[in-house]
């Protein structure tokens, strides 16, 4: 009796509990199902945002990447990694239809764009190339280099690249475009398209050609974007109409009396196949004939008498009455701060040296030599004491440039910013090439405001006897010309 | 047989037994019925806040894209047909200048960029862009792309630029342009319509003052290259020099949590990056 008692009651107990145990487990289960679908659709939302945000970045990188190893200079240049089997020699032209492909694959993987049954077929290049301009798909094969981690340094390293698969360069044209370049109403030519500074052409007299950059990049996780350039080489058009400007007001200007110092603007010396031409400018041009700039010039240079005391005959360019001292019309961007500073914007992101803060001349790169000139930036003072030397190049000082005449400079020296060219001592040195002074800064040191006239460039040869003076070198100045990045002329992504 | 009849009378429950598990029954049943129903109330909150968030994210991606593509094509694709390419990449009202003449953009409010409408644009809860999405159909034009936050409804819309100095605020303003985009976006809207949001989120609104869906970086024209806050009165303090925007978007589930009361928001941050150069 006992013993079916205690039967009994295990029983009962183990129904209870078994039907508790289930109602509770179903409980946490609706509990945790609802936590896992809650945080598994964040992390999904999350998730392709990343995605998206992830596959245009790895679309920019080949556009960057391309666009880096278009430009001659970077050690990566096509035409240096890929001489001869990539893109036609600098200067020429790329012909319409032709396509060029900067391949990246990862562990091996075949990548032929051109091959519409590949993984990554570029299905881009007939959609807009096919019906307007009757090539409806790329050159097969394309010329095809590998991006820059598939080469040394980088591939041995095993470094993770992005994750764009190509990049496609090729030409572009009225047709392909869609857009009426000349005027005639019809965006009906094919012939290619060049860029004058401003404007497309389909003149090839009018500029660099226009390239067209169209990267693809995919995800493991199949999202995939197009994005696309169209870009132009932009040469640093400089042109100087005097050996020495002073652009701004009432400039400052103060010469020793020396028969040894020149500023001259007659066309001088050669540079390896370069020969001067018979072409002149001006010795000493400033930019504001409403001023005292023209009279500080001129007051400035000794008259006489006595006679051999003139050195009015030294300020000449063989053709105009001496002293030449004239006024110039300099192009619209050297005419305001705005544009002088966008100037040395433009030249220091393209420099080969950049110094932030006071230099002397052990500052200055060991590197320059008559075939290898540089492009050297001074933010701040520059000052050359003693250094029995030549540079080569385009020196550009944003402070105070002090020389020393025992040094010479072969190329174009711009002082824009403070605008002081400053020579206290002796010596031999001169500048072949040309001279330019521009103060962006007041007298207190402020900067200008933007769309105002530069202030007072102060050139101040002061020593007794002077250097050689200032002697135009078209040749030095083609030479010194440094070579500007491929600049971004448009911008988007294709809608897929 | 005795011993038989005494089992069966002993196989029942007492009224003691039965009461007691009645008890621990009633107990947990209702413990775990409170647990469901506070999971249910939670799930249905975390539902709302998931599609609010989702409709944000959706924005933001879109946001993000219309800004990168800012800009195109520029004036260098064909400089005579002006609905043909941008003028600049963020357009404003032509009685501030559209034509030309810089304005300030708009932050806390202020700014001159647009003279015709209630917000500045751009500014800080408005922005037109101007590209052309679409320009391998050849019948494309450049179409002026506005977002405005109208309540808590940001809206968006699309309208083709018109040449001749045509005002895009009024463009984009003309009836049926606009249409909801996202909803519940309480940038401007918390502090006014749901008081303790501020207190229960400090730390998307710090000092309970509105966040500004846009805020923008401009190119600096002064050495050293920089793109810089666009902060304050200056020739740089421009739409055709705005580089970066940077968007906040603060969106509110439609109904408050269920157990707190207190308002659910979602923060997201994105930026588009201008990458056309200045017309």
């Amino acid at each position: 009796m006992k013993t079916g008692r205690q039967i009994r009651t295990k029983r009962t107990e183990e129904g209870i509990a078994l039907l508790i145990s289930i109602f509770i487990l179903l409980l946490i289960s609706v509990v945790a199902i609802a936590l896992i679908v809650s945080s598994g659709t964040e992390t999904a939302l999350a998730g392709n945002y990343r995605a998206s945000t992830g596959v245009y970045y790895a679309g920019l990188s080949g556009l960057e990447e391309t666009r880096a190893r278009l430009l001659s200079k970077n050690p990566d240049a096509f035409n240096t990694t890929d001489p001869s089997t990539f893109l036609p020699p600098p200067g020429t032209a790329l012909n319409m239809g032709d396509t060029y492909y900067l391949i990246n694959p990862i562990g091996g993987q075949a990548i032929t764009p051109w091959d519409s049954a590949s993984t990554y077929p570029d299905s881009q290049f007939g959609a807009e190339f096919g019906l307007s301009s009757g090539f409806f798909s790329p050159t097969n094969p394309s010329p095809t280099a590998l991006s820059v981690w598939n080469r040394n340094p980088l591939q041995p390293l095993g470094i993770p690249g992005p994750l764009y698969k190509w990049v496609r360069i090729n030409a572009v044209s009225e047709k392909s475009l869609g857009i009426d370049v000349d005027a005639d109403g019809l965006p009906d030519s094919t012939t290619p398209l060049y860029f004058d500074g401003a404007h497309f052409s389909n003149s090839s007299s009018a500029g660099p050609q226009v390239l067209e950059v169209t990267s693809f990049a995919t995800l493991p996780n199949g999202s995939q974007k197009i994005v696309q350039y169209l870009v132009a080489p932009t040469p640093l058009n400089l042109t100087f109409n005097a050996a020495l400007t002073m652009d701004g007001n009432n400039v400052l200007f103060t010469v020793p009396n020396t028969t040894n110092f020149w500023v001259r603007g007659n066309d001088q010396f050669s540079v390896g196949s370069c020969n001067p031409g018979p072409g002149v400018v001006d010795a000493v041009g400033y930019t504001n004939s409403s001023d005292s700039s023209q009279s500080n010039i001129l007051s400035a240079i000794q008259t006489g008498p006595p006679s051999n005391k003139n050195r009015q005959g030294n300020y000449t360019n063989g053709v105009a009455p001496n002293p030449d001292v004239s006024y110039e019309t300099l192009s619209p961007n050297l005419q305001t701060v705005a544009g002088l500073n966008t100037l040395v914007q433009t030249i220091t992101q393209n420099a080969d040296v950049v110094i932030n803060g006071n230099a002397t001349q052990s500052s200055m790169p060991s590197g320059m030599s008559p075939t290898s000139p540089m492009t050297i930036v001074v933010n701040g003072d520059l000052t050359f004491n003693g250094w029995h030397n030549t540079g080569y190049g385009l020196l550009l000082v944003t402070g105070t440039f002090t020389f020393d005449p025992d040094a010479t400079w072969n190329g174009i020296v711009l002082v824009i910013g403070k605008g002081v060219l400053y020579s206290h001592q002796s010596g031999s040195g001169q500048f072949n090439g040309a001279v330019f002074l521009a103060s962006t800064l007041d007298s207190s040191g402020n900067p200008l405001p933007p769309a105002s006239a530069p202030g007072s460039p102060n050139f101040d040869f002061t020593s007794s006897s002077g250097s050689n003076g200032i002697y135009y070198s078209s040749c030095w100045i083609q030479a010194s010309m440094p070579g500007m990045s491929y600049k971004v002329l448009s911008f988007h992504e294709i809608a897929q | 047989m005795n011993l038989a009849t005494s089992d069966e009378r002993q196989l029942g429950f007492t009224l003691i037994e039965l009461l007691v598990a009645l008890g621990i029954f009633l107990v947990i049943t209702g413990a775990a019925f409170t647990l469901l129903s506070t999971s249910q109330h939670g799930y249905q909150t975390e539902s709302l806040v998931l599609t609010s968030f989702q409709e944000a994210r959706l924005g933001l991606d879109q946001m993000v894209r219309d800004i990168n593509d800012a800009g195109f094509p520029p004036p260098a694709f064909a400089g005579t047909d002006p609905t043909k390419f941008a003028i600049t990449p963020f357009a404003w009202s032509t009685g501030a200048g559209y034509s030309g003449t810089p304005c300030q953009i708009g932050t806390a409010g202020g700014g001159t960029c647009t003279t015709a409408s209630v917000t500045n644009s751009p500014g800080d809860l408005d922005l037109i862009i101007e590209t052309n999405p679409n320009i391998q159909d050849p019948l494309s034009k450049v179409q002026w792309i506005r977002y405005q936050l109208v309540g808590t409804t940001l809206m968006r819309g699309v309208a083709d630029k018109a040449g001749g100095g045509t005002d895009p605020d009024a463009v984009t303003t003309a009836a049926g342009v606009l249409v909801p985009f996202v909803q519940n976006v309480v940038n401007n809207a918390c502090p006014p319509q749901i008081p303790n949001c501020q207190t229960a989120y400090p730390g998307i609104f710090p000092g309970g003052a509105p966040v500004p869906i846009f805020s923008y970086a401009c190119d600096n024209s002064s050495p050293p290259p920089a793109t810089v806050p666009c902060l304050g009165p200056g020739a740089d303090n421009s739409p055709t020099n705005i580089r970066d925007v940077m968007i906040t978007l603060v969106v509110a589930a439609p109904l408050a949590d269920a157990t707190t009361g207190v308002p659910r928001l979602v923060q997201l941050n994105g930026r588009g990056r201008r990458i056309n150069p200045n017309q």
